[in-house]
């Protein structure tokens, strides 16, 4: 590690360390934890298993100053990562103590979808914090097993890259890459799909198709459960923000059940459902809970409209 | 638990009856009102007929409704001597009046006191309407207690979409062709049951019903075992009710809620807003 590691910076660093193998992870993460420990900063390490074990064991007596989360239950829809990230942000500056964190929410398996997720939420992370308190987040990329568009995307969503002996600012990155990502469309649905259009007394109707077409597609009773209520939100959200009506799609992709929600509103703020609404907020409560609750989350807003795509894995 | 949920037909007469009947159709009232009334003559209980409009349909029910009346068994009040001659609408007014009417009939020998009330002149002004509501919550909590009172109310079905859905939802036991309240708010011995859907069009009714819930011994046990769904908008009145009745020292149990309202109350964090005991999960 160079020497400008241990300087505390008094901004959001957002960086992406690049590992081949265990060992090179190991030694890409464990000086940044135990410089963090150094200077009593509070450690939150969000990994998925077994890396969560190995960086446990390998932490030795250190582990039990560190807050360690499963990346892979706090990060299934990564639509929920910057929520843990602000509160843990929000707990620890406000006890007086910096916060350095791990967080490698694009690990090898994702499927296609969580990975495009994982990109857009890397992004919105720079709009999250830059300006705020300073804190470190370290994003470990797996070179040997993502697949090779992954880890270059995160060229562009990181503004610092490392790997285990070298740190430096990525040329790639350019502050502000969210709003394309935001605005983006999502990929088309190859499958037969079905469609309704709603409007402000359509809202239980459309609950009530959402919910039997999720039955019929054999999801069991908790997950039409779920769905029924994400469907009565965004079908609510569209019909008070989203100009009083919208178009609901259901299809079935690889191994997922689709439900999509769009209107002609837009989005003034792309973290509205990341972030934990204050009590006293009206709205971005349904959006915050659907992320919480559905499987994968995909939200897409420019002025041409508004897509919230709910994905249910099978 | 005493009956509930959207009826076709008139059920048999019991005990704490709270039935709303939205009519269309003169004839096909006539019959409910037989229907009910009949039901208590044979239950052995006094009935009291609220309205013109019920003292007619009474005369369908038996050729002999002056010696009835002479004989104690049926009382009559007109809308006027109901409600607008004690001045203005008052719904603790309105209970103690029943009240001492239901004991008069006990003390008398019956059974209870039926009561036929057609309302459909307050719920048509939406001032009184709101006192209404509160009034109909007040008497279904006053039979559920088993005081011997039970009653149908009937409403025009021209009364207008908001206020058939404010009065159809503080009864047990509904008959409405056509709209009628996503939900249902009625008591059921010391608990308050809630059953149906609360979503973001009805939760500003839901909030006004609980508003007129009462204690019982420092408490509320509201009963959710028979909800069907409800949303965010949903979860924020119950919330805020329970910040309202913590206020006044009440403190709030909700049973039989689901897995994936109690799910929605710790993702809200709504327990920041007041403390709500959760018992009794149903699947």
């Amino acid at each position: 590690m160079t020497a400008s590691v241990t300087v505390p910076v008094d901004r959001f660093e957002h960086e992406a360390l690049f590992y081949r193998g265990d060992a090179d992870f190991l030694a890409g993460l464990l000086p940044f934890i135990r410089d963090g420990l150094e200077h009593d900063e509070a450690v939150v390490v969000a990994e998925p298993r077994p890396r969560l074990e190995m960086l446990r064991d390998a932490l030795g007596s250190d582990a039990g100053e560190v807050e360690f989360l499963d990346m892979a239950e706090i990060g299934a829809n990564p639509g929920r990562i910057i929520g843990v990230w602000a509160a843990a942000l929000d707990r620890h500056t406000s006890a007086g103590r910096r916060l350095r964190g791990v967080g490698e929410p694009a690990f090898p398996g994702r499927r296609t979808a969580e990975l495009v997720e994982c990109r857009l939420h890397e992004l919105l992370l720079n709009h999250a914090f830059d300006g705020g308190p300073g804190w470190r987040l370290l994003c470990p990329y797996d070179q040997e097993h993502l697949p090779r568009a992954v880890t270059q995307a995160a060229l562009h969503t990181h503004p610092v890259r490392s790997t285990s002996t070298t740190r430096l600012p990525s040329d790639a990155y350019a502050a502000g890459g969210h709003v394309a990502a935001f605005a983006e469309g999502l990929p088309e649905p190859a499958d037969a799909v079905l469609r309704g259009v709603y409007g402000a007394r359509d809202i239980s109707a459309t609950r009530h198709t959402v919910a039997q077409w999720a039955r019929s597609c054999g999801l069991p009773e908790e997950r039409v459960e779920v769905l029924e209520l994400a469907a009565s939100e965004l079908a609510t959200n569209s019909v008070r923000h989203g100009g009083g009506s919208g178009t609901l799609a259901m299809w079935l992709d690889r191994g997922a059940a689709v439900v999509q929600f769009s209107d002609s509103g837009t989005f003034t703020d792309p973290l509205t459902g990341r972030l934990s609404p204050p009590l006293d907020s009206e709205g971005g409560r349904g959006l915050y809970l659907v992320n919480q609750l559905c499987d994968l989350v995909q939200v897409r807003s420019s002025d041409q409209g508004t897509t919230v795509r709910v994905l249910t894995w099978f | 638990m005493r009956a509930h949920g959207l009826v076709n037909d008139v059920p048999g007469a019991g005990p704490a009856d709270h039935l709303c009947w939205v009519y269309e159709d003169d004839a096909a009232f006539d019959e409910a009102a037989r229907e009910f009334l009949a039901g208590g003559l044979a239950r052995g209980e006094r009935l009291l007929c609220v309205g013109q409009r019920m003292i007619d349909s009474l005369r369908s029910v038996t050729d002999d409704v002056d010696t009835l009346i002479a004989a104690g068994v049926v009382e009559t009040l007109t809308l006027a001597d109901a409600y607008e001659a004690s001045g203005p609408f008052v719904p603790e007014q309105q209970l103690a009046y029943y009240d001492a009417a239901t004991r008069r009939a006990t003390d008398d020998g019956y059974r209870g006191l039926r009561v036929l009330a057609e309302v459909s002149d307050l719920a048509a002004d939406p001032v009184q309407r709101a006192d209404l509501v509160r009034w109909e919550h007040m008497a279904d909590g006053f039979a559920a207690r088993g005081s011997g009172f039970s009653a149908m109310c009937a409403y025009r079905a021209d009364l207008g979409s908001e206020a058939l859905a404010d009065v159809t939802a503080v009864h047990p036991l509904v008959h409405a062709p056509g709209d009628a309240s996503s939900f249902r708010i009625f008591v059921d011995g010391h608990r308050i049951v809630l059953a149906g859907s609360v979503d973001t069009n009805s939760c500003d009714r839901l909030a006004r019903v609980l508003a007129a819930a009462r204690p019982h011994d420092g408490r509320v046990v509201l009963d959710v075992a028979g909800l069907e769904f409800m949303d965010v908008s949903g979860c924020r009145v119950l919330a805020r009710w329970a910040a309202d009745l913590e206020a006044r020292s009440v403190a709030l149990e909700v049973t039989g809620s689901s897995a994936l309202l109690r799910r929605m109350w710790q993702v809200l964090d709504l327990a920041r807003l007041a403390p709500v005991t959760f018992s009794g999960v149903s699947s």
